[in-house]
């Protein structure tokens, strides 16, 4: 599955659907594959959606790494 | 993914609830203002509220970019989306808002073509692909989101990308938290802080709040694990008449932020003179423009667009709310002529707002007065 564009850009959860950016929350995501040409990477969420983020922000990264995840850009690594 | 579960311990939740029953348990009161929207939902989803004692008031501040959002600007992102080859993209919450025409969503129920995005990237996506389109992406948020908008502003440029453009309405996390210090109606003991935005800026940008206000400050998660643990930090700084920033949220917040998005923030954004916040008026620097270097992709300078000055609904309470002077239920139209579903203010419009976090999860029920 890939999401990005469309009604699926809402977090659906319990009791409530959530706009992950006005909500000010990112999410763990894992890296399946880089393109550190590009500063993208192919990731993995928890639901096992695949989404591209920008990962120019944390520098190159690997797959298997854990990113936090923001408007579909990395912020951080997870430590 | 790991982390999340043992951030949701119910045996964990417990023992902290307990210490903190402890700390609050010496005859005093304590007002804790959430500053982010995203906190707020943690509170409510997890039922945080109902473990707290009474003598811990939480108080739900203006860090929902949905929340703030004047009229005028909703108005502006109406207007932009009804001109004649424009597709707008924006984020999923921004569509419910209400204008004074109107939302986007009913623009778009009339012909309008605006479409949801997760992140500035897929707004980019649609110009590559749909070379015939005024593609323009509303962009909204605090430090946290401004990176993306940045770093994708800057693709657009080294694509050459001319139909790409963007509507900035990004805001700044520190000058509504000195305006709301300011203020001399707002009474705060600490501060729980806004951990993403945070993950930009670091937790060192907000020692102002303990050395120049006198109240601590504690940089928190958004698990309930964490939002109860900063409680309790907060309290023991306030039980000990400590006074700093503390960073609970240490696994994804460097004490000095990410010099990468601070630098990437400096080169595509300049800051405002001012900019109109709902319910707490027009604060100076506190959004951002794009800078002169990115004037191309100003949406606002090539359609010479303008926000127009609108009052916020008479009746809507938004701005006692987000000052946390007023419960959300306080309010007269609350549950009444604004719901989720046809929401009158901001604060209903988005799940983090306070209102609507308090509707959908049926705070209203138990803790209004019922009417005689």
């Amino acid at each position: 599955m890939t999401r990005g564009v469309g009604p699926e850009a809402l977090v659906r959860g319990p009791g409530a659907v959530r706009c992950t950016t006005c909500g000010d929350i990112a999410e763990s995501v894992r890296v399946v594959r880089a393109d550190p040409g590009a500063g993208l990477a192919l990731c993995v969420d928890d639901s096992g959606h695949e989404l591209t983020v920008q990962t120019e922000l944390v520098g190159p990264v690997a797959a298997g790494e854990v990113l936090l995840v923001h408007a579909g850009t990395a912020l951080a690594r997870e430590a | 993914m790991r982390y999340v579960q043992e951030f949701r311990d119910p045996g964990l939740g417990r023992a902290l609830a307990a210490e903190i029953r402890t700390l609050a348990a010496d005859g005093r009161s304590y007002k804790l203002m959430e500053v982010c929207g995203g906190h707020t939902h943690t509170i409510y989803r997890y039922g945080i509220d109902g473990i707290l004692p009474p003598e811990v008031e939480l108080v739900h501040g203006p860090g929902c970019p949905v929340c703030v959002l004047p009229m005028g600007r909703v108005d502006l992102a109406v207007a932009t989306a009804r001109m004649p080859g424009v597709t707008l993209a924006c984020f999923g919450d921004v569509m419910r808002v209400p204008g004074s025409a109107g939302s986007l969503l009913e623009a778009r129920s009339q012909g309008a073509d605006v479409r949801i995005v997760y992140s500035p990237l897929d707004a980019l996506a649609i110009a590559r692909a749909e070379p015939d389109r005024e593609v323009v992406f509303f962009a909204i948020g605090f430090e946290t989101t401004a990176p993306s908008t940045a770093l994708t502003l800057r693709r657009a440029q080294a694509e050459e990308l001319a139909n790409f453009t963007c509507i900035c309405n990004h805001v700044l996390i520190e000058p509504p938290l000195r305006a709301l210090l300011d203020s001399a109606d707002v009474q705060i003991d600490g501060f729980i802080g806004p951990g993403h935005v945070a993950t930009v800026l670091g937790a060192e940008p907000f020692l102002f709040v303990p050395r120049e206000y006198g109240r601590p400050f504690v940089v928190s998660g958004f698990e309930p694990l964490d939002v109860l643990q900063s409680i309790r930090m907060l309290l023991e700084q306030l039980r000990e008449g400590a006074c700093t920033v503390q960073n609970q949220y240490g696994r994804a917040v460097p004490w000095a932020g990410n010099p990468r998005a601070l630098a990437v923030m400096d080169e595509v954004f300049e800051v405002r003179p001012e900019f109109e916040w709902r319910g707490l008026g027009a604060i100076p620097h506190s959004a951002l423009a794009l800078s002169g270097a990115y004037a191309d992709f100003d949406a606002e300078r090539r359609f010479a667009l303008h926000a127009p000055d609108v009052e916020d609904p008479p009746a809507c309470q938004c701005g006692e709310v987000l000052k946390g002077l007023i419960k959300p239920w306080d309010c007269r139209i609350f549950g009444t002529g604004c719901t989720p579903e046809r929401p009158a203010g901001t604060c209903m419009v988005s799940p983090e707002g306070a209102c609507a976090a308090y509707y959908t999860y049926g705070r209203h029920e138990t803790e209004r007065e019922p009417v005689a």
